[in-house]
Protein backbone atom coordinates (compact mmCIF):
# COMPACT_ATOMS: atom_id res chain seq x y z
CA UNK A 1 0.00 0.00 0.00
CA UNK A 2 1.11 3.82 -0.78
CA UNK A 3 1.24 5.28 2.88
CA UNK A 4 1.87 8.61 0.65
CA UNK A 5 -1.03 8.92 -1.02
CA UNK A 6 -2.71 9.28 3.02
CA UNK A 7 -0.86 12.07 3.57
CA UNK A 8 -1.41 15.97 2.37
CA UNK A 9 0.64 17.05 0.05
CA UNK A 10 2.42 20.69 0.05
CA UNK A 11 0.54 23.09 -1.43
CA UNK A 12 1.80 26.58 -2.63
CA UNK A 13 -0.13 29.85 -4.31
CA UNK A 14 0.87 30.93 -7.77
CA UNK A 15 0.06 33.62 -10.47
CA UNK A 16 -0.06 31.90 -13.64
CA UNK A 17 0.87 33.95 -16.68
CA UNK A 18 -0.06 32.89 -19.81
CA UNK A 19 1.77 33.25 -23.07
CA UNK A 20 1.68 32.01 -27.23
CA UNK A 21 3.99 28.89 -28.58
CA UNK A 22 4.83 28.15 -31.94
CA UNK A 23 4.51 24.35 -31.19
CA UNK A 24 1.47 24.41 -29.31
CA UNK A 25 -0.43 26.50 -32.52
CA UNK A 26 0.76 24.44 -35.04
CA UNK A 27 -0.69 21.36 -33.18
CA UNK A 28 -3.78 23.14 -32.55
CA UNK A 29 -4.25 24.01 -36.29
CA UNK A 30 -3.57 19.86 -36.76
CA UNK A 31 -5.74 18.64 -34.11
CA UNK A 32 -7.32 20.53 -31.50
CA UNK A 33 -8.45 17.34 -30.17
CA UNK A 34 -5.54 15.77 -30.28
CA UNK A 35 -2.66 14.61 -27.98
CA UNK A 36 -0.17 16.82 -29.21
CA UNK A 37 -2.04 19.87 -28.88
CA UNK A 38 -2.81 18.40 -24.86
CA UNK A 39 0.33 17.64 -24.10
CA UNK A 40 1.45 21.17 -25.28
CA UNK A 41 -1.42 23.19 -23.49
CA UNK A 42 -1.87 21.11 -20.56
CA UNK A 43 1.49 22.22 -19.04
CA UNK A 44 2.37 24.63 -16.11
CA UNK A 45 6.23 25.86 -16.30
CA UNK A 46 7.19 26.59 -12.37
CA UNK A 47 10.61 27.64 -10.88
CA UNK A 48 12.82 24.52 -9.92
CA UNK A 49 12.40 25.63 -6.28
CA UNK A 50 8.47 25.78 -6.54
CA UNK A 51 8.73 22.07 -7.89
CA UNK A 52 11.45 21.39 -5.21
CA UNK A 53 8.63 22.96 -2.31
CA UNK A 54 6.14 20.47 -3.86
CA UNK A 55 7.95 17.67 -3.43
CA UNK A 56 7.36 17.08 -7.41
CA UNK A 57 9.83 16.27 -10.61
CA UNK A 58 9.43 17.89 -14.02
CA UNK A 59 7.34 15.07 -16.01
CA UNK A 60 4.74 14.82 -12.71
CA UNK A 61 1.09 16.09 -12.42
CA UNK A 62 0.06 19.05 -10.48
CA UNK A 63 -3.64 20.20 -9.62
CA UNK A 64 -4.54 23.77 -10.12
CA UNK A 65 -7.46 24.75 -8.44
CA UNK A 66 -9.26 28.23 -7.28
CA UNK A 67 -13.18 29.31 -7.18
CA UNK A 68 -13.17 29.07 -10.42
CA UNK A 69 -12.45 24.97 -11.46
CA UNK A 70 -10.15 22.47 -10.77
CA UNK A 71 -7.55 21.42 -13.89
CA UNK A 72 -4.84 18.72 -13.76
CA UNK A 73 -1.59 19.64 -15.66
CA UNK A 74 1.90 18.54 -16.41
CA UNK A 75 4.55 20.18 -14.29
CA UNK A 76 7.82 21.50 -16.06
CA UNK A 77 10.68 23.46 -15.43
CA UNK A 78 10.55 26.82 -16.71
CA UNK A 79 14.44 27.16 -18.24
CA UNK A 80 13.86 30.81 -16.91
CA UNK A 81 17.66 32.32 -15.68
CA UNK A 82 16.13 34.62 -13.45
CA UNK A 83 14.04 33.00 -10.56
CA UNK A 84 10.38 33.55 -10.62
CA UNK A 85 9.22 31.85 -7.48
CA UNK A 86 5.37 31.83 -6.86
CA UNK A 87 4.91 32.61 -10.44
CA UNK A 88 4.44 29.86 -13.00
CA UNK A 89 3.83 30.31 -16.89
CA UNK A 90 1.42 28.09 -19.44
CA UNK A 91 0.64 28.49 -22.97
CA UNK A 92 -3.32 30.19 -23.80
CA UNK A 93 -5.73 27.28 -23.96
CA UNK A 94 -9.06 26.32 -22.97
CA UNK A 95 -7.28 24.76 -20.07
CA UNK A 96 -5.68 27.47 -19.04
CA UNK A 97 -9.39 29.35 -19.69
CA UNK A 98 -10.75 27.09 -17.01
CA UNK A 99 -9.00 28.98 -14.47
CA UNK A 100 -9.75 32.56 -15.85
CA UNK A 101 -12.68 34.70 -13.52
CA UNK A 102 -15.61 36.50 -15.23
CA UNK A 103 -14.49 39.29 -12.83
CA UNK A 104 -13.75 41.42 -15.31
CA UNK A 105 -14.75 44.96 -13.46
CA UNK A 106 -17.01 45.65 -16.27
CA UNK A 107 -14.77 46.14 -18.83
CA UNK A 108 -15.35 43.19 -21.08
CA UNK A 109 -11.61 42.03 -20.58
CA UNK A 110 -11.21 38.65 -18.91
CA UNK A 111 -7.51 38.81 -16.98
CA UNK A 112 -6.20 36.12 -19.18
CA UNK A 113 -2.67 36.82 -18.26
CA UNK A 114 -3.11 36.78 -14.53
CA UNK A 115 -4.99 33.69 -12.65
CA UNK A 116 -4.41 32.74 -9.38
CA UNK A 117 -4.61 29.59 -8.24
CA UNK A 118 -3.41 26.75 -5.64
CA UNK A 119 -1.14 24.00 -7.32
CA UNK A 120 -0.21 21.00 -5.37
CA UNK A 121 0.81 17.34 -6.37
CA UNK A 122 -1.74 15.35 -8.46
CA UNK A 123 -0.16 12.09 -7.41
CA UNK A 124 -0.38 10.29 -10.25
CA UNK A 125 -3.72 11.55 -11.51
CA UNK A 126 -4.16 12.07 -15.38
CA UNK A 127 -4.12 15.20 -17.27
CA UNK A 128 -8.10 16.66 -17.63
CA UNK A 129 -9.69 16.02 -20.64
CA UNK A 130 -10.75 18.81 -22.63
CA UNK A 131 -14.47 18.57 -22.89
CA UNK A 132 -17.47 20.28 -21.49
CA UNK B 1 -8.93 26.58 -62.88
CA UNK B 2 -5.91 26.96 -60.48
CA UNK B 3 -3.85 25.08 -62.99
CA UNK B 4 -0.05 25.54 -63.08
CA UNK B 5 -0.32 27.55 -66.65
CA UNK B 6 -1.98 29.77 -63.79
CA UNK B 7 0.31 30.03 -61.37
CA UNK B 8 3.49 30.97 -62.99
CA UNK B 9 5.39 33.18 -61.07
CA UNK B 10 2.55 33.15 -58.66
CA UNK B 11 2.60 33.64 -55.16
CA UNK B 12 -0.13 32.93 -52.64
CA UNK B 13 -0.98 34.36 -49.37
CA UNK B 14 -0.74 33.10 -46.16
CA UNK B 15 -4.04 33.68 -44.06
CA UNK B 16 -2.30 32.25 -40.67
CA UNK B 17 -1.83 34.62 -39.13
CA UNK B 18 -2.00 38.87 -39.30
CA UNK B 19 1.23 39.49 -41.07
CA UNK B 20 -0.64 38.45 -44.31
CA UNK B 21 2.99 36.56 -46.18
CA UNK B 22 2.62 36.88 -49.76
CA UNK B 23 4.97 35.36 -50.78
CA UNK B 24 4.04 31.61 -50.62
CA UNK B 25 4.16 29.08 -53.17
CA UNK B 26 2.96 25.36 -53.16
CA UNK B 27 2.46 22.38 -54.85
CA UNK B 28 -0.73 20.88 -54.74
CA UNK B 29 -2.64 17.72 -56.50
CA UNK B 30 -5.98 17.31 -57.05
CA UNK B 31 -6.85 20.18 -54.75
CA UNK B 32 -4.79 18.74 -52.36
CA UNK B 33 -1.70 20.94 -51.02
CA UNK B 34 1.31 18.27 -50.70
CA UNK B 35 4.23 21.14 -49.95
CA UNK B 36 4.57 24.54 -49.10
CA UNK B 37 7.07 27.19 -49.36
CA UNK B 38 8.33 29.76 -47.66
CA UNK B 39 5.76 29.48 -44.98
CA UNK B 40 6.50 29.52 -41.38
CA UNK B 41 5.82 26.37 -38.98
CA UNK B 42 2.12 27.72 -38.19
CA UNK B 43 1.58 29.01 -42.02
CA UNK B 44 2.36 25.05 -43.80
CA UNK B 45 0.14 23.61 -40.97
CA UNK B 46 -2.57 26.28 -41.90
CA UNK B 47 -1.85 25.86 -45.56
CA UNK B 48 -2.09 21.85 -45.29
CA UNK B 49 -4.76 21.55 -42.87
CA UNK B 50 -6.93 18.52 -43.85
CA UNK B 51 -10.59 18.89 -43.66
CA UNK B 52 -13.35 16.69 -41.91
CA UNK B 53 -15.91 14.39 -44.21
CA UNK B 54 -18.52 16.67 -42.29
CA UNK B 55 -20.40 19.16 -43.88
CA UNK B 56 -24.09 20.72 -42.22
CA UNK B 57 -25.23 19.46 -39.28
CA UNK B 58 -28.89 20.28 -37.20
CA UNK B 59 -28.29 18.68 -33.30
CA UNK B 60 -25.33 16.94 -34.56
CA UNK B 61 -27.37 15.07 -37.15
CA UNK B 62 -26.59 15.59 -41.12
CA UNK B 63 -28.59 17.45 -43.05
CA UNK B 64 -28.74 19.54 -46.24
CA UNK B 65 -27.18 22.96 -46.77
CA UNK B 66 -31.05 24.30 -47.42
CA UNK B 67 -32.04 22.39 -44.23
CA UNK B 68 -28.87 24.01 -42.10
CA UNK B 69 -29.49 27.41 -43.23
CA UNK B 70 -32.97 27.23 -43.25
CA UNK B 71 -32.23 26.60 -39.09
CA UNK B 72 -29.87 29.15 -38.51
CA UNK B 73 -32.05 31.41 -39.97
CA UNK B 74 -34.82 30.41 -38.02
CA UNK B 75 -32.41 30.68 -34.70
CA UNK B 76 -31.75 34.50 -35.52
CA UNK B 77 -35.36 35.18 -36.25
CA UNK B 78 -36.99 33.47 -33.11
CA UNK B 79 -34.07 35.55 -31.12
CA UNK B 80 -34.72 38.93 -29.40
CA UNK B 81 -31.26 39.69 -29.23
CA UNK B 82 -28.92 37.06 -31.12
CA UNK B 83 -25.04 37.61 -30.75
CA UNK B 84 -22.73 37.66 -34.24
CA UNK B 85 -19.21 36.85 -32.97
CA UNK B 86 -15.71 36.24 -34.74
CA UNK B 87 -14.72 36.18 -38.21
CA UNK B 88 -10.92 37.39 -37.05
CA UNK B 89 -10.39 34.49 -39.79
CA UNK B 90 -13.07 35.72 -42.29
CA UNK B 91 -12.33 37.73 -45.23
CA UNK B 92 -13.74 41.73 -45.57
CA UNK B 93 -16.64 40.44 -48.33
CA UNK B 94 -17.60 38.58 -45.38
CA UNK B 95 -17.65 40.50 -42.15
CA UNK B 96 -19.41 43.46 -44.02
CA UNK B 97 -22.07 41.04 -44.48
CA UNK B 98 -22.19 39.88 -40.91
CA UNK B 99 -22.25 43.56 -40.07
CA UNK B 100 -25.65 43.72 -42.34
CA UNK B 101 -27.06 40.38 -41.09
CA UNK B 102 -26.66 42.10 -37.68
CA UNK B 103 -28.49 44.73 -38.42
CA UNK B 104 -31.48 43.08 -40.08
CA UNK B 105 -31.51 40.40 -36.94
CA UNK B 106 -30.91 43.82 -34.43
CA UNK B 107 -28.00 41.97 -33.41
CA UNK B 108 -25.04 42.71 -30.71
CA UNK B 109 -22.63 42.18 -32.68
CA UNK B 110 -18.37 41.53 -31.50
CA UNK B 111 -14.90 40.04 -32.41
CA UNK B 112 -11.88 39.05 -30.71
CA UNK B 113 -10.35 42.81 -30.71
CA UNK B 114 -13.04 43.45 -27.44
CA UNK B 115 -10.65 41.31 -25.27
CA UNK B 116 -7.53 41.80 -27.71
CA UNK B 117 -6.02 44.32 -29.37
CA UNK B 118 -9.08 46.84 -30.10
CA UNK B 119 -8.41 49.83 -28.52
CA UNK B 120 -5.34 49.76 -30.20
CA UNK B 121 -6.78 49.81 -33.13
CA UNK B 122 -9.10 52.25 -32.81
CA UNK B 123 -6.99 54.79 -31.72
CA UNK B 124 -5.17 54.04 -34.89
CA UNK B 125 -8.30 54.15 -36.63
CA UNK B 126 -8.69 57.63 -34.45
CA UNK B 127 -5.09 59.19 -35.53
CA UNK B 128 -4.16 58.95 -31.82
CA UNK B 129 -0.97 57.04 -32.87
CA UNK B 130 1.09 57.17 -35.76
CA UNK B 131 0.87 54.51 -38.04
CA UNK B 132 3.42 52.60 -40.64
CA UNK B 133 3.40 50.08 -42.96
CA UNK B 134 5.74 46.58 -42.09
CA UNK B 135 7.90 47.88 -45.57
CA UNK B 136 8.51 51.15 -44.08
CA UNK B 137 10.11 49.16 -40.91
CA UNK B 138 12.20 47.01 -43.33
CA UNK B 139 13.30 49.68 -45.29
CA UNK B 140 14.12 52.01 -42.63
CA UNK B 141 13.24 50.98 -39.07
CA UNK B 142 16.71 51.21 -36.77
CA UNK B 143 14.66 50.72 -33.28
CA UNK B 144 12.57 48.68 -32.57
CA UNK B 145 10.65 47.38 -29.63
CA UNK B 146 8.60 44.56 -28.80
CA UNK B 147 6.36 45.25 -25.82
CA UNK B 148 4.69 42.80 -24.32
CA UNK B 149 5.03 40.58 -27.88
CA UNK B 150 6.69 37.60 -28.66
CA UNK B 151 6.66 37.60 -32.57
CA UNK B 152 8.96 34.60 -32.19
CA UNK B 153 5.85 32.02 -31.43
CA UNK B 154 3.07 34.30 -32.24
CA UNK B 155 4.28 35.82 -35.85
CA UNK B 156 7.06 33.50 -36.88
CA UNK B 157 8.21 35.40 -39.50
CA UNK B 158 8.06 39.04 -38.22
CA UNK B 159 11.51 39.51 -37.46
CA UNK B 160 13.00 37.87 -40.80
CA UNK B 161 10.44 38.95 -43.11
CA UNK B 162 10.10 42.69 -41.76
CA UNK B 163 11.29 43.75 -38.63
CA UNK B 164 14.86 43.01 -37.76
CA UNK B 165 16.69 40.46 -40.35
CA UNK B 166 16.17 42.22 -43.44
CA UNK B 167 18.54 44.24 -45.41
CA UNK B 168 15.59 47.03 -46.41
CA UNK B 169 16.65 49.54 -48.97
CA UNK B 170 18.16 52.29 -46.50
CA UNK B 171 19.33 49.59 -44.07
CA UNK B 172 21.79 47.77 -46.21
CA UNK B 173 24.10 46.62 -43.47
CA UNK B 174 20.97 45.05 -41.56
CA UNK B 175 20.61 44.15 -38.02
CA UNK B 176 24.73 43.72 -37.23
CA UNK B 177 24.84 47.50 -37.21
CA UNK B 178 22.24 49.03 -38.56
CA UNK B 179 19.46 47.91 -36.11
CA UNK B 180 18.52 48.27 -32.41
CA UNK B 181 15.96 45.15 -31.24
CA UNK B 182 14.66 45.94 -27.90
CA UNK B 183 12.14 43.64 -25.92
CA UNK B 184 10.20 44.56 -22.43
CA UNK B 185 8.76 41.50 -21.26
CA UNK B 186 8.13 39.81 -17.69
CA UNK B 187 9.41 37.16 -19.17
CA UNK B 188 12.69 35.95 -21.43
CA UNK B 189 10.73 35.08 -24.60
CA UNK B 190 12.11 33.39 -27.93
CA UNK B 191 12.02 36.85 -28.93
CA UNK B 192 13.85 38.67 -25.77
CA UNK B 193 16.41 35.91 -26.28
CA UNK B 194 17.04 37.07 -29.84
CA UNK B 195 16.99 40.93 -28.12
CA UNK B 196 20.56 39.94 -26.01
CA UNK B 197 21.57 42.60 -23.78
CA UNK B 198 18.33 44.84 -24.81
CA UNK B 199 15.99 42.46 -23.17
CA UNK B 200 14.11 44.47 -20.23
CA UNK B 201 12.31 41.78 -18.09
CA UNK B 202 9.49 43.87 -15.53
CA UNK B 203 7.47 42.42 -13.26
CA UNK B 204 4.27 41.39 -14.11
CA UNK B 205 1.97 44.38 -14.06
CA UNK B 206 4.68 46.73 -13.89
CA UNK B 207 3.88 48.58 -17.84
CA UNK B 208 2.41 51.50 -16.16
CA UNK B 209 5.48 52.35 -13.77
CA UNK B 210 8.19 50.98 -16.44
CA UNK B 211 6.22 54.06 -19.13
CA UNK B 212 6.62 56.35 -16.94
CA UNK B 213 10.14 55.71 -15.46
CA UNK B 214 11.11 55.67 -19.42
CA UNK B 215 9.20 58.87 -19.85
CA UNK B 216 11.03 60.22 -16.77
CA UNK B 217 14.39 58.93 -18.03
CA UNK B 218 13.24 60.57 -21.63
CA UNK B 219 12.56 63.95 -19.59
CA UNK B 220 16.63 63.93 -18.52
CA UNK B 221 14.84 62.85 -14.71
CA UNK B 222 15.52 59.94 -12.78
CA UNK B 223 13.55 57.07 -13.45
CA UNK B 224 12.26 55.48 -10.32
CA UNK B 225 10.08 52.19 -9.99
CA UNK B 226 8.26 50.53 -7.14
CA UNK B 227 10.20 47.16 -8.21
CA UNK B 228 13.61 48.89 -7.99
CA UNK B 229 14.58 48.59 -12.04
CA UNK B 230 18.45 49.98 -12.13
CA UNK B 231 18.06 53.49 -13.17
CA UNK B 232 20.74 53.61 -15.19
CA UNK B 233 19.60 50.57 -17.58
CA UNK B 234 16.21 52.79 -17.91
CA UNK B 235 18.76 55.74 -19.04
CA UNK B 236 20.53 53.80 -21.43
CA UNK B 237 16.93 52.55 -22.95
CA UNK B 238 15.61 56.18 -23.07
CA UNK B 239 19.14 57.54 -24.62
CA UNK B 240 19.10 54.66 -27.48
CA UNK B 241 15.49 55.51 -28.15
CA UNK B 242 16.14 59.52 -28.38
CA UNK B 243 18.46 58.26 -31.34
CA UNK B 244 15.78 56.80 -32.83
CA UNK B 245 15.48 58.14 -36.99
CA UNK B 246 12.76 55.85 -37.71
CA UNK B 247 11.40 54.05 -34.61
CA UNK B 248 8.58 51.31 -34.14
CA UNK B 249 6.89 49.78 -30.84
CA UNK B 250 5.50 46.18 -32.04
CA UNK B 251 2.54 46.64 -28.87
CA UNK B 252 1.20 43.14 -27.92
CA UNK B 253 -1.29 41.23 -25.45
CA UNK B 254 1.44 41.51 -22.41
CA UNK B 255 1.60 45.40 -22.84
CA UNK B 256 -2.42 45.51 -23.30
CA UNK B 257 -3.63 43.28 -20.50
CA UNK B 258 -1.23 45.20 -17.92
CA UNK B 259 -2.55 48.85 -18.89
CA UNK B 260 -6.28 49.89 -17.38
CA UNK B 261 -6.27 52.41 -20.52
CA UNK B 262 -3.82 53.72 -23.39
CA UNK B 263 -3.33 56.93 -21.36
CA UNK B 264 0.38 55.93 -20.70
CA UNK B 265 1.04 54.47 -24.22
CA UNK B 266 -0.07 57.94 -25.49
CA UNK B 267 2.17 59.64 -22.93
CA UNK B 268 4.95 58.04 -24.03
CA UNK B 269 4.52 58.06 -27.72
CA UNK B 270 3.85 61.82 -27.22
CA UNK B 271 7.14 62.30 -25.30
CA UNK B 272 9.04 59.65 -28.00
CA UNK B 273 7.92 61.70 -31.11
CA UNK B 274 9.59 64.85 -29.63
CA UNK B 275 12.63 63.67 -28.63
CA UNK B 276 13.09 61.60 -32.06
CA UNK B 277 10.34 59.72 -34.71
CA UNK B 278 8.12 56.29 -33.28
CA UNK B 279 5.45 54.71 -34.99
CA UNK B 280 3.47 51.62 -33.61
CA UNK B 281 2.07 48.97 -34.86
CA UNK B 282 -0.43 46.19 -32.84
CA UNK B 283 0.42 43.11 -33.10
CA UNK B 284 -2.88 41.50 -34.49
CA UNK B 285 -3.16 37.79 -33.76
CA UNK B 286 -6.18 36.77 -36.38
CA UNK B 287 -5.48 37.19 -40.10
CA UNK B 288 -8.18 39.50 -40.85
CA UNK B 289 -9.10 41.13 -36.77
CA UNK B 290 -7.75 44.70 -37.96
CA UNK B 291 -10.16 44.10 -41.28
CA UNK B 292 -13.23 44.19 -39.14
CA UNK B 293 -12.37 46.56 -36.89
CA UNK B 294 -11.89 49.15 -40.26
CA UNK B 295 -14.82 47.53 -41.97
CA UNK B 296 -17.07 47.98 -38.62
CA UNK B 297 -15.82 51.72 -37.66
CA UNK B 298 -16.32 52.67 -41.77
CA UNK B 299 -19.94 51.66 -40.99
CA UNK B 300 -20.86 52.61 -37.26
CA UNK B 301 -17.41 54.80 -36.16
CA UNK B 302 -16.61 52.04 -33.61
CA UNK B 303 -14.51 48.99 -33.86
CA UNK B 304 -16.00 46.51 -32.12
CA UNK B 305 -19.29 45.76 -29.08
CA UNK B 306 -22.23 47.01 -31.17
CA UNK B 307 -25.48 46.51 -30.56
CA UNK B 308 -28.31 47.00 -33.39
CA UNK B 309 -32.03 48.25 -32.87
CA UNK B 310 -34.13 49.25 -35.25
CA UNK B 311 -31.67 51.13 -37.43
CA UNK B 312 -29.73 52.79 -34.37
CA UNK B 313 -26.59 51.89 -33.09
CA UNK B 314 -25.85 51.60 -29.35
CA UNK B 315 -21.77 50.70 -28.52
CA UNK B 316 -20.27 49.85 -24.92
CA UNK B 317 -18.42 47.47 -22.88
CA UNK B 318 -22.13 45.61 -22.01
CA UNK B 319 -22.15 44.89 -25.71
CA UNK B 320 -18.56 42.84 -25.49
CA UNK B 321 -18.95 38.89 -26.19
CA UNK B 322 -17.89 38.43 -22.36
CA UNK B 323 -20.44 41.01 -20.65
CA UNK B 324 -23.14 40.15 -22.78
CA UNK B 325 -23.12 36.06 -21.79
CA UNK B 326 -22.06 36.83 -18.42
CA UNK B 327 -25.14 39.01 -18.17
CA UNK B 328 -27.38 36.57 -20.24
CA UNK B 329 -28.72 39.13 -22.68
CA UNK B 330 -27.70 37.75 -25.92
CA UNK B 331 -30.64 34.65 -26.34
CA UNK B 332 -29.13 32.77 -29.53
CA UNK B 333 -25.80 32.73 -31.10
CA UNK B 334 -23.99 33.04 -34.59
CA UNK B 335 -20.14 32.05 -34.11
CA UNK B 336 -18.39 32.66 -37.51
CA UNK B 337 -14.45 31.46 -37.80
CA UNK B 338 -14.56 31.32 -33.74
CA UNK B 339 -14.42 28.93 -30.96
CA UNK B 340 -15.46 30.82 -27.59
CA UNK B 341 -15.99 27.92 -25.72
CA UNK B 342 -12.02 26.88 -26.08
CA UNK B 343 -10.91 31.27 -26.43
CA UNK B 344 -13.22 32.19 -23.40
CA UNK B 345 -12.92 31.90 -19.81
CA UNK B 346 -15.33 28.86 -19.01
CA UNK B 347 -16.97 31.00 -16.43
CA UNK B 348 -18.35 33.25 -18.98
CA UNK B 349 -18.27 30.51 -21.93
CA UNK B 350 -20.45 28.09 -20.26
CA UNK B 351 -23.71 30.24 -20.70
CA UNK B 352 -23.62 29.42 -24.56
CA UNK B 353 -24.65 26.19 -23.44
CA UNK B 354 -27.91 27.48 -22.21
CA UNK B 355 -28.78 28.67 -26.07
CA UNK B 356 -28.75 28.20 -29.28
CA UNK B 357 -25.51 28.52 -31.29
CA UNK B 358 -24.75 28.33 -34.94
CA UNK B 359 -21.47 27.60 -35.70
CA UNK B 360 -19.94 28.50 -39.22
CA UNK B 361 -16.47 27.11 -39.06
CA UNK B 362 -13.54 25.30 -41.40
CA UNK B 363 -13.25 22.77 -38.63
CA UNK B 364 -14.52 21.49 -36.18
CA UNK B 365 -14.55 22.62 -32.49
CA UNK B 366 -15.32 22.64 -28.72
CA UNK B 367 -17.97 25.26 -29.70
CA UNK B 368 -19.44 23.38 -33.29
CA UNK B 369 -20.11 20.02 -31.39
CA UNK B 370 -22.01 21.87 -28.62
CA UNK B 371 -24.14 23.86 -31.59
CA UNK B 372 -27.28 23.32 -32.64
CA UNK B 373 -26.46 23.92 -36.57
CA UNK B 374 -22.55 23.69 -37.57
CA UNK B 375 -21.86 24.92 -41.18
CA UNK B 376 -18.12 23.41 -42.09
CA UNK B 377 -17.16 26.43 -44.47
CA UNK B 378 -14.22 26.65 -46.57
CA UNK B 379 -10.57 27.57 -45.13
CA UNK B 380 -10.64 31.29 -45.80
CA UNK B 381 -7.65 32.00 -47.65
CA UNK B 382 -6.78 28.69 -48.18
CA UNK B 383 -9.84 27.59 -50.21
CA UNK B 384 -11.45 30.26 -50.92
CA UNK B 385 -10.65 34.30 -51.71
CA UNK B 386 -11.61 37.93 -50.65
CA UNK B 387 -9.54 40.58 -49.41
CA UNK B 388 -8.13 41.34 -45.41
CA UNK B 389 -6.69 44.34 -43.53
CA UNK B 390 -2.63 43.08 -42.49
CA UNK B 391 -2.17 44.32 -38.89
CA UNK B 392 -0.02 47.26 -40.08
CA UNK B 393 -3.55 48.19 -41.76
CA UNK B 394 -1.94 47.40 -45.37
CA UNK B 395 -4.69 45.44 -47.61
CA UNK B 396 -4.23 42.64 -49.14
CA UNK B 397 -6.19 40.36 -51.80
CA UNK B 398 -5.84 37.10 -51.86
CA UNK B 399 -7.51 33.62 -54.02
CA UNK B 400 -8.27 30.72 -53.34
CA UNK B 401 -4.88 28.26 -53.42
CA UNK B 402 -7.48 24.92 -53.86
CA UNK B 403 -10.44 24.14 -54.99
CA UNK B 404 -13.40 22.97 -52.12
CA UNK B 405 -16.90 21.39 -52.42
CA UNK B 406 -17.40 23.12 -48.82
CA UNK B 407 -19.18 26.56 -49.12
CA UNK B 408 -17.08 29.74 -47.91
CA UNK B 409 -18.37 31.66 -45.26
CA UNK B 410 -19.72 34.47 -47.34
CA UNK B 411 -21.72 32.64 -49.43
CA UNK B 412 -23.54 31.28 -46.37
CA UNK B 413 -23.74 34.44 -44.94
CA UNK B 414 -25.88 35.94 -48.24
CA UNK B 415 -27.82 32.30 -48.16
CA UNK B 416 -28.95 32.88 -44.52
CA UNK B 417 -29.08 36.71 -44.98
CA UNK B 418 -31.81 35.55 -47.66
CA UNK B 419 -33.60 33.61 -45.43
CA UNK B 420 -33.66 35.64 -42.09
Amino acid sequence: MDFGSFLSAPEINIKIVTYRDIFQDKAMIENRFGEEYRDRSAILKLDPADLKQLSIKAGDTVILKNSLGKIVVKAEESGYETPHRGIAYMPNSPWSNMLVSDETGGTGVPRFKDISATVTSAKGEKVTELRF
Amino acid sequence: MYEEADMEKNYYVCTGCGLLCDDIEVESEKNIINKVYTACRVGVAHMKKAKGETNFLVNNKPVDEATAVREAASILKNAKNPLIFGLGTSTDETQILAIELAKKTNATLDDTSSFCLGPLVEALLQDKLKPCTLEDIRNKADVIIFWGADPSDSHPRHLSKHSYFPRGSEKQKGWEEERTAIAIDIRKSHTAKICGNYFFQIPPGGDTEFIDALIAALSGKLPKTSYNFPPKKILELANILKGAKFGVIFAGLGLIYSLEDLEPVFRLMKILNEKANFHLVPMVGHYNMRGFNENLFAETGYVNRVKFEDGMVKHGPEYSVVESLKAKTVDAALIIGSDPLSSLPRSVSKNLLEIPVISIDPCETLTSKHAKVYINTAISGVESGGSATRMDGTKVSFKPVVETIHPSDEAILKKIMEAV
